[in-house]
């Protein structure tokens, strides 16, 4: 019995501590929206009208991890050239931008507006700002001493996109027949 | 017919005696329980078992999607139900209570509970509280992830939360903070028992407030709650019962265990069922000389109109074998193969060895105490063996030490050289002296066809022992009728430092005269033999154990968020 309580213990020790850093790589990109992730990011930041998502790898990037908790959710990409912790997606409930260059395009989507905090070339390192209705996302890059930061901006921004709310409330009333409330969902039990 | 008959009568009279009484020696029979068994208990055993609903609910959920769908249709509606009954009031009540499950209020609790018992010197708790949080910690954490339940539908969610709901994390780290520190701080008995009251009420409020706040599910906060507390309880009853680790505020060496309560009751029914002899009183002795053993004294009933007297005793449990375990792996790594020990598998092989030696000197008629036998506490855990224990006997540093003495001293050596034995273990503690008369005690290191080198060693100590109440110069006098100058050349070359008993060396260190300086100026001049002996297997084990405190170290430093 004591053997088998303390290899129990020793194994469940040691598949935890092999998995605490499991990651499922799939978990943050766009085509997986009715997945539990997107919906515990709608639920950390119930008001934002769109949500960050991964629209599709670009070579030598892969995916970092992710926190979510409530009043921010965050997931994190690597590099093959920039390092892990390359990019970091921060979503929150407000963002202050105030002296922020306004970088907007006018081919932009609707109600979103895009700023841009400092850049340093060497190491490379910028926030992209995105402002919406009930929400703030921040593109964080950080290159270290790789070169061509830009570049790898760049490729950071075509594998990075938002999903609509709407969506995923349309969901989950389809599958469970229940609200994910907040923004674009109708109103909830005990909401002020 | 007479033959017939004894074995009738004997029978009877095994049937007439009663557990726990004195009497004639008396096998325990098939399916009785042991003098100390080892329990989980009924609670450790319910606890477990809610576990392993909860568990098996959580795979049908994850293999049945349906069935999962049902939890969440159940929850929900009840959550929804609450939260119908939410007022400003009782919110801003509930919001203080499910401050308890705040990490700041969780590592407190932790941190507060590691500092006690590092005080204290509580290790086994101190390890078992660690391992119980990390292992629940971490489990529940890859459980959230395997089961990737999201937070509460239909319903807004009032407190702050990180991560999937099931398990609910913070029930489970509050429960198993809360079971630990009942099983590491309180005292068993009513006083644990009310605690554990409270701690029940404590989660029971928590959980209503968590599930009020819609921030767990019903099903979150339950199963992170029984969760916790099954790891708590079963890990204290398991690895640090109260009986073998007591909860106790005393600063005293570690590998002493506590001989009262059930385990004293314990060991007196033991020694009467399994030696047949009336133990009156017991009492630790000698702690202070002792680390590889919790040595005791037992007064017990004479017979046949002989008088009470003492017998020594020296109880084993595991604790004490990887003790020794520990102990000769680090000697291998400090000097290498000093003295090709190999280490013991259990605490039967323990005590197996130990009655052997003191058999053997017996047999030899060296001046060792004779043994009476082994008693079994608990099987495979904890053993005693009993053997003489020498009435007014004296250690040698508080004995009048003449010629006679260090004759015997020194025959006791060539006695032991010529059966082709070293004691290894030769220091003050170890020696007594009655009527003049000297004693060998503690033959637990006797190691038969010993190295050469330990043979010498075990007579450089004899000798500086004897020096140590006498002088150098008498000693060495009195040696060469028994050893010849090379012999004794060789005893000196080959005791340096470690070769030597800590207790030794402590004494020579307080009589301020250099008794080996001295020996070694009376001896013939010899090369010292050298104490550091390279070999592959020093070098894979020293590899082995810096790799293993690596990973140790990396595993520590890989969950310390999840922990602290």
């Amino acid at each position: 019995m004591r053997r088998w309580l303390v290899g129990i213990a020793t194994a469940g020790l040691l598949m935890a501590a092999c998995s605490v850093s499991t990651v499922r790589s799939e978990e943050a990109t766009c085509d997986a929206p009715n997945g539990a992730y997107p919906v515990l990011v709608a639920q950390a930041v119930p008001s934002a009208v769109l949500l960050p998502c991964i629209r599709v790898y670009p070579a030598g990037w892969s995916y970092g991890g992710s926190e979510v908790r409530s009043a921010r959710s965050r997931f994190w990409l690597n590099s093959d050239r920039a390092g892990i912790h390359a990019v970091e997606v921060d979503l929150t409930h407000r963002c202050d931008v105030a002296g922020l260059d306004d970088v907007t395009s006018a081919s932009g989507e609707l109600d979103v507006r895009v700023y841009l905090r400092s850049i340093t070339l060497s190491p490379f390192e910028a926030d992209r700002i995105f402002v919406f209705p009930g929400g703030c996302v921040t593109y964080r890059y950080r290159f270290g001493d790789a070169q061509e930061g830009p570049n790898l901006a760049a490729e950071a921004d075509d594998a990075l996109t938002f999903v609509p709310r709407s969506l995923l409330v349309d969901l989950v009333d389809d599958e469970l027949g229940m609200t994910l409330c907040g923004a674009e969902a109708p109103p909830c039990v005990g909401e002020d | 017919m007479d033959a017939a008959q004894e074995p009738r009568a004997v029978g009877e009279e095994r049937r007439r005696r009663l557990p726990g009484t004195h009497g004639p020696r008396r096998r325990r029979p098939s399916g009785e329980p042991p003098p100390l068994p080892r329990e989980l208990g009924r609670t450790g055993r319910f606890w477990l078992i809610m576990v392993a609903y909860f568990m098996s609910v959580l795979v049908g959920a994850l293999l049945f999607p349906t069935f999962g769908d049902l939890f969440e249709h159940f929850d929900n509606r009840r959550l929804a139900w609450i939260a119908e009954l939410r007022t400003p009031r009782l919110t801003d009540a509930m919001e203080l209570v499910n401050a308890l499950a705040l990490s700041w209020t969780i590592r407190v609790l932790r941190w507060g509970t590691i500092a006690v018992l590092i005080f204290f010197r509580r290790w086994r708790h101190l390890v078992v509280f660690l391992g119980a949080i990390i292992l629940t910690e971490v489990v529940a954490y890859d459980l959230s992830i395997l089961m990737r339940r999201p937070r509460a539908y239909d319903v807004t969610i009032l407190a702050d939360w990180q991560g999937f709901s099931m398990p609910s994390r913070p029930m489970a780290g509050l429960a198993v903070t809360l079971i630990g520190m009942a099983y590491c701080l309180v005292v068993p008995g009513r006083q644990r028992f009310r605690v554990k009251g409270v701690i029940a009420a404590l989660l029971i409020l928590l959980a209503c407030a968590r599930i009020y706040l819609a921030v767990d599910h019903p099903t979150d906060a339950g199963f992170g709650a029984i969760f916790g507390i099954a790891v708590g309880l079963v890990a204290f009853r398991w690895f640090a019962p109260a009986d073998v680790f007591p909860v106790s505020y005393g600063r005293g060496k570690a590998a002493h265990l506590d001989v009262g309560g059930r385990r004293g009751e314990a060991i007196v029914g033991a020694v009467g069922r399994q030696l047949d002899l009336e133990v009156l009183d017991l009492k630790p002795v000698g702690l202070e000389g002792s680390g590889g053993s919790t040595p005791l004294r037992l007064r017990v009933a004479g017979r046949d109109g002989q008088p009470e007297h003492y017998v020594f005793a020296k109880l084993y449990a595991q604790s004490h074998v990887r003790a020794d375990r520990w102990y000769k792996l680090g000697r291998t790594i400090l000097y290498g193969a000093l003295e090709d020990e190999a280490r013991f598998t259990s605490v039967r092989r323990f005590v197996e060895y130990e009655d052997y030696t003191l058999r053997l000197l017996v047999d030899l008629d060296l001046p060792s105490p004779e043994p009476y036998g082994v008693v079994e506490i608990t099987p495979e855990r904890e053993y005693m063996i009993v053997m003489e224990f020498f009435e007014g006997a004296v250690e040698i540093s508080e004995a009048e030490v003449d010629d006679a003495v260090i004759d015997q001293g020194l025959l006791l050596i060539q006695r032991m050289w010529d059966e082709g034995l070293a004691h290894r273990d030769i220091k003050p503690a170890n020696l007594m002296v009655r009527d003049g008369q000297l004693k060998l005690i503690d033959v637990f290191f006797v190691q038969v066809r010993p190295s050469p080198w330990r043979q010498a060693v075990d007579l450089a100590n004899m000798m500086l022992v004897l020096a140590l109440r006498t002088d150098a110069d008498r000693v060495y006098e009195r040696a060469k009728a028994f050893f010849t100058e090379d012999e004794l050349a060789e005893a000196f070359a080959a005791a340096r430092g470690v070769a030597s008993p800590t207790q030794l060396r402590t004494s020579l260190k307080r009589d301020g005269r250099d008794l080996l300086a001295r020996f070694r100026e009376l001896a013939p001049d010899r090369e010292p033999v050298a104490i550091q002996r390279w070999s592959i297997r020093r070098v894979l084990l020293t590899a082995s154990v810096a790799f293993g405190l690596f990973l140790a170290i990396s595993l520590v430093i890989e969950n310390w968020t999840v922990f602290a």
